[in-house]
């Protein structure tokens, strides 16, 4: 199905205790990034502080930013670029920390020494009063809980069928989540995410500023895994964002010289591969820029650029 | 066309007994609904004009296709009466077409077959489909009113509302005012089934019968209108609702939103100054919203017409018009109004379908919803207390 994906409400801690990964398939393949605690996550709903941005790499103006997002129990990247031209403008405008909401694709990023960090690529931003941030956050919290029972009665009973959970009132995408929970993450600390959680519930009842987290700060699941760095690079690499470039180049010259102002994704792949980017590699470009928006697809195989 | 039929050697069948490929047949129906066309032939693109349309007898409803019809008398209500029709099939469901071969008459509707509503068999609203017919329901009236709508030419009066029994409720179009109230139990007979905006609709017109019943165990049809919202997931799953409540927060807004032009007569959406139907236009200046509105258990688009985007946003289209002047490009104001929409917590009710790109619903009601902090906190205390 086509269908949109939903926006799973998660706190950062969930999101930096996630390191497992599906790719999607077929034509259009949607990477879900899977907690263990059973989001399926391939877009988030985020409630907390977020910090004023930096740019990310040397071009001038920058294309690329990225700022830092805490909750009450703990921190991730959240970056913005110029294929999100309204998420960059929503976090350029932040120049103090402010409670925001934020909705946004989270993003996988393994680097060279095989440390998985994850980010989150703002779609939306907004600066929110402390009565909404909390709010959002009681959500967050009640949602979490409810998935948590979810992976821990198909953790007793695993044979449980889909029906059964269904009539007692699990929605579709939770019982898939919180089955590849309990299959892909054998071991977690969980009684340790609880106690990130309570922290968050002293925030929904009204506990202002910074606070000390109830737990251990360490990753939730015990898995093996160097302490986190500092907010780690989720941008595209370099190479990443020269292949992008050529390839939104070509689909402008194309789609300007074109009758109906499509570009043919046959040209495009067709001249871009006279420039080294072949297969796999500039199937993965379009995908990236499918899904930051920057270019669309309304009939297959004609591409432009989307306003 | 006055032909007496030679009925001698084609059986007269009903159509609820239409098989397909068992040879000519001859039918009598009433016309329910019509239109005139024509076809391009291949061979010498010459143009052959045609009437398609349904073709109802009580016992069910059969599209039709009637090739070189006459440029008059055909009218919707027109009984008639057709010797050696052929009958197909399509999707599943028998067709009927008229040929040169086909001897067709007006009939008088008093030769249409009697049918005993009280007879007919009894349907939970649940089980009805398109293009259903012959049944009767016993149902709740949750919401009624008239409107005034245009066929062709006449201004009509159509009473449209919603009706329920213990299975689900479906939307409901009479063409005939038989005083419905809200809260009344009726037994509705004659009716039929029809998909309109993606949903079924049960019509009535004169033919039917409404009988005023006890309510037994029939649903109490406001809390039909005030049940609880339901996870986006499991509406999805059922592929809509006559009438649904969903509850979310506004995670995007889907083009095109914003400011809209549309067609002063059929108020299709105007693009490059021309309508799809009546092609140059003035367009008269909307304003609309498609919000997408997020549970965490899936999504759904939410079409909110002008007085609900108004409401919503806090900016009016004369609002937005004068801003347009002074700011004279349209992406600012779709980008205003998601600035002004997004993280909010909204509960919709409405009709909701699901096509390709998901689930859409039309809002009859959208409110704001506010949590209280104070409980939601002590309620999750308690869910959290063993781990403290």
């Amino acid at each position: 199905m086509a269908l949109r994906e939903l926006a799973w409400r998660v706190t950062a801690r969930e999101l930096e205790s996630s390191l497992e990964e599906e790719k999607g398939e077929g034509e259009r393949p949607v990477a879900h990034l899977l907690s263990p605690f059973g989001a399926r996550m391939n877009r988030v709903l985020l409630a907390g502080t977020l910090t004023p941005p930096e740019p990310v790499g040397r071009d001038e103006p920058a294309t690329f930013w990225r700022a830092r997002f805490t909750d009450p129990t703990g921190a991730i990247a959240v970056t913005a670029g110029s294929f999100q031209p309204r998420a960059m403008a929503q976090m350029r405008s932040v120049s103090a920390a402010r409670p925001s909401v934020i909705v946004g694709k989270v993003h996988r990023y393994e680097g060279r020494d095989a440390i998985a960090h994850i980010s989150v690529r703002a779609e939306s931003i907004r600066a929110v009063g402390e009565t909404e941030e909390r709010a959002v956050l009681a959500e967050i919290v009640r949602q979490t809980l409810d998935r948590l029972d979810l992976v821990e009665r198909i953790e007793k009973e695993p044979g449980v069928p889909d029906a059964t959970l269904r009539s007692g009132g699990a929605p579709g995408p939770w019982i898939r989540g919180a089955r590849d929970a309990v299959r892909r993450y054998p071991t977690v600390d969980r009684a340790a995410f609880r106690r990130a959680l309570v922290a968050a519930l002293r925030r929904v009842a009204g506990d202002s500023g910074p606070q000390p987290l109830a737990g251990p700060s360490s990753p939730a699941v015990k898995v093996t895994r160097e302490p986190a760095a500092p907010p780690p690079l989720s941008a595209p690499t370099p190479g990443e964002r020269a292949d992008e470039s050529i390839f939104l180049e070509f689909v402008d010259e194309l789609s300007d010289q074109s009758v109906d102002g499509y570009a043919d994704l046959k040209d495009v792949l067709e001249r871009i591969a006279q420039r080294g980017v072949r297969g796999d590699r500039a199937e993965a470009v379009l995908n990236r820029l499918e899904e930051a928006g920057a270019i669309e697809e309304p009939i297959v195989g004609k591409l432009r650029r989307a306003d | 066309m006055a032909d007496e039929p030679d009925a001698a050697s084609v059986p007269e069948v009903r159509l609820r007994d239409l098989r397909p490929g068992g040879g000519p047949v001859e039918v009598l129906g009433r016309v329910v609904s019509f239109s005139r066309r024509e076809v391009t032939r291949r061979s010498d693109g010459g143009r052959r004009p045609l009437v398609s349309g349904l073709l109802s007898d009580g016992t069910a409803s059969v599209r039709f296709t009637w090739w070189d019809p006459p440029a008059e008398g055909i009218e919707r209500g027109t009984v008639l009466r057709a010797v050696g029709a052929e009958v197909g099939e399509f999707r599943g469901r028998p067709e009927l077409t008229f040929s040169w071969k086909t001897k067709i008459g007006p009939a008088s509707p008093a030769e249409l077959p009697k049918v005993d509503t009280e007879e007919s068999p009894r349907r939970r609203v649940a089980e009805l489909t398109a293009a259903d017919e012959g049944f009767r329901v016993e149902v709740r009236v949750a919401r009624i009113a008239p409107r005034s709508v245009s066929v062709g030419e006449e201004r009509r009066i159509v009473h449209e509302g919603l009706v329920a029994d213990a299975s689900g409720a479906i939307a409901l179009s009479s063409w005939s005012d038989f005083g419905l109230k809200v809260g009344e139990a009726v037994r509705i007979a004659g009716g039929y089934v029809r998909v309109f905006r993606g949903r079924p609709q049960l019509v009535l017109d004169e033919r039917s019968t409404v009988v005023r019943i006890e309510p037994g165990d029939l649903p109490d049809p406001a809390r039909l209108l005030r049940a609880p919202p339901r996870p986006i997931a499991d509406v999805e799953d059922e592929g809509g609702g006559a009438s649904v409540a969903l509850e979310g927060i506004v995670v995007g807004l889907i083009p095109p939103s914003g400011l809209v032009y549309r067609c002063p007569t059929c108020r299709r959406a105007v693009t490059s100054g021309l309508c799809r139907l009546h092609g140059a236009v003035d367009g008269v200046a909307d304003l609309r919203a498609r919000i997408v509105l997020d549970d965490g258990t899936g999504s759904a688009t939410v079409a909110a017409d002008r007085d609900a985007t108004e409401r919503l946003w806090g900016v009016t289209l004369a609002e937005v018009l004068r801003r347009l002047k002074e700011q004279p490009d349209p992406s600012l104001i779709s980008e205003q109004m998601l600035e002004a929409l997004f993280g909010r917590r909204l509960r919709v009710r409405g009709p909701a379908t699901r096509d390709d790109f998901g689930l859409t619903i039309v809002p009859e009601s959208i409110e704001t919803v506010d949590i209280d902090l104070d409980s939601t906190a002590e309620e999750l205390a308690v869910r959290l207390g063993g781990t403290g």
